[in-house]
């Protein structure tokens, strides 16, 4: 499920982002989840079918580094410990890695909801077409 | 005796119909040209012809069949994979679209095509010309719909494909024919081919070589050529004209040979014999086809046997399936003959079909030879004016030589055959060594060599 995002109303506006990116960089760092070693993406809830056919189209590579991050951040927690720094999440890593595919998906959705409930209206007898 | 109102209807019937006629004007043809008609827009070759009736058909006829794949699978995966997401539609709008118009998409592919196209009506030309293009030209190829749409129903059709012990036969045969190229089996026979080579990425390149300019032809039919090659013309810009490899047209050759493979279900038993190539291709023989119907199996009148002499020798055994069919490619062809049925059935029935057929080499009935002749031109035309047929045989020719598939040409062919050449055809096909396979209970299933043939 992707979320609303403002991102694009931010950027396009250069005195709001001058305000907000300091921000947000306080604010992922503040989260805590780069300190376990997750990525953003790692957060998405994946109880719901979308997200779960979303990460079975990842690739072999992607869904491998998925779980065993999910396990280290998992393996930290028990332990009431953080990552090392060295291996904390950097600004690079943290990239969507998820998120496209579920828009995607959303997308095949909502086509297919709106097709359903299309209404076709045929061409009367003498009326003209537009 | 016919009844009064029976005579006064069908008269009423034949008046109402000549009132049609007459109302039909004179400069209207009577019905339309079996001949296609050859061109040429923007570099892809086209081919059309006019057939009276509101139904279109339009097909792009690709040489990329499992002739040519170089790694397993590439041809069924790029058959199932036509009218999948392009980069302006997706799957589903594009189903719903073609839906809406009232039309058919279809796609098949054989040892040399892969084929796709739909029937529509004649107004939507555009429209499908449009779509062919976007599928030849902007198809995107995604692990995802590979996994999740194409692997699914190859696997499906992979398990129908181990129950049909007919097909395997069939299969087998060709693979002990031709071994690679055409012998390669039209569907997977094993799970391997989608698992271990197809993946998106080599469909891409496999696809962007098929849909190259050179690689395919439009075949059109109930459309004027004068319509198809402007539409081709404004819509098939973005087609590479160049491949981006070469599909290896190797001569043909043939092997012979014997293969046996036990089934717990069901028991087939294909002889086949090298024959003949398609009309289009350089090793046309028409007495193969008339051969193919002189031996026959099947009947084509009710309650009877008919005259065929596979059918005659066959009488003691009515369960047993039995028929026999040229197969022609563009560069050989292959005459096989068909047992299927009980394993004592096939047992008793081999060496009397081999036996009628070293009959045939040294001498033919007249009457049997007249009735042959007849069925084989009259399968040839009734082939060639099932449009889905005749229209990959057409884009195959134009693809390879220019030329198309005249049914009119074929048909006179087939009547300049001699019962000598038939004769000669027999004896080449009996000296040559055959493709023996059989598929089932392989403790009764006879050996080629029992049966008297030379493997």
């Amino acid at each position: 499920m992707s979320v609303p995002s403002m991102a694009n109303f931010i950027v396009k506006r250069p005195w709001l982002s001058r305000w907000m990116v300091p921000l947000s960089k306080w604010y992922k760092d503040a989260a805590g989840y780069r300190k376990l070693g997750l990525r953003s993406d790692d957060l998405i809830p994946e109880e719901n079918e979308i997200v779960q056919l979303a990460i079975k189209r990842l690739s072999p590579k992607e869904a491998y580094d998925r779980v065993y991050r999910m396990r280290r951040a998992f393996q930290c927690s028990l332990q009431h410990q953080l990552l090392p720094r060295q291996e904390w999440t950097s600004d690079e890593q943290d990239y969507q890695y998820l998120s496209p595919i579920i828009e995607e998906i959303e997308k095949e959705r909502s086509e297919r909801e709106d097709l359903e409930s299309m209404v076709i209206k045929k061409p009367q007898p003498g009326s003209k077409v537009k | 005796m016919f009844s009064r109102a029976a005579i006064g209807r069908q008269a009423q019937r034949a008046a109402s119909r000549s009132w049609q006629h007459q109302r039909r004007g004179l400069a209207e043809p009577a019905s339309g040209s079996f001949q296609y008609q050859v061109g040429d827009a923007q570099g892809v070759k086209i081919a059309s012809r006019e057939i009276p009736g509101p139904v279109a058909t339009l097909a792009l006829v690709s040489s990329a069949g499992t002739r040519y794949q170089p790694v397993p699978g590439l041809a069924e995966g790029l058959e199932r994979y036509a009218f999948k997401s392009t980069a302006r539609r997706s799957t589903l709008r594009i189903q719903r679209e073609s839906e809406l118009l009232g039309s058919a998409l279809q796609t098949h592919h054989s040892r040399e095509n892969v084929v796709i196209g739909a029937k529509f009506f004649q107004n939507d030309l555009p429209y499908f010309v449009e779509l062919l293009a976007e599928v030849a030209a902007m198809t995107e190829y995604k692990p995802h719909v590979l996994h999740e749409e194409v692997y699914p129903l190859m696997d499906l059709l992979h398990k129908k494909y181990l129950g049909n012990t007919q097909e395997m036969a069939l299969n087998s045969a060709y693979g002990v024919a031709f071994h690679r190229g055409l012998g390669v089996p039209l569907q997977p026979p094993s799970n391997l081919p989608y698992k271990k080579y197809l993946d998106a990425d080599n469909l891409a390149d496999y696809a962007s070589a098929a849909y190259a300019k050179p690689n395919f032809a439009l075949v059109g039919n109930g459309v004027s050529q004068s319509e198809l090659s402007k539409w081709v013309g404004e819509m098939f810009t973005d087609v590479p004209s160049q491949a981006s490899y070469q599909f290896k047209p190797e001569q043909t050759k043939y092997f012979g040979g014997e293969e046996r493979i036990a089934h717990s279900s069901g028991n087939s038993f294909v002889i086949a014999l090298p024959g003949s190539s398609s009309p289009t291709g350089g090793f046309y023989k028409p007495e193969v086809a008339v051969l193919a119907a002189l031996l026959g199996g099947q009947s084509t009148i009710k309650w009877s046997p008919g005259f065929s002499l596979l059918s005659k020798a066959c009488q003691d055994t009515p369960n047993m399936f039995i028929d026999t069919k040229s197969t022609i490619y563009s560069d050989a062809g292959l005459v096989t003959i068909t047992m299927s049925g009980s394993a004592s059935d096939i047992k008793s029935s081999a060496p009397k079909v081999v036996e009628a057929l070293k009959g045939v080499s040294q001498n033919i009935d007249k009457e049997a030879f007249a009735k042959a002749k007849a069925l084989a031109k009259f399968k040839e035309l009734e082939y060639g004016q099932e449009t889905s047929a005749a229209m990959e045989l057409t884009g195959a020719g134009l693809v390879h030589g220019g030329k198309a598939y005249q049914i009119d040409e074929v048909a006179k062919s087939v009547d300049g055959v001699t019962e000598e050449k038939v004769k000669q055809a027999a004896k080449d096909a009996l000296e040559d060594k055959a493709s023996v396979s059989a598929v089932g209970d392989l403790y009764m299933l006879p050996y080629a060599e029992e049966i008297g043939l030379k493997v």
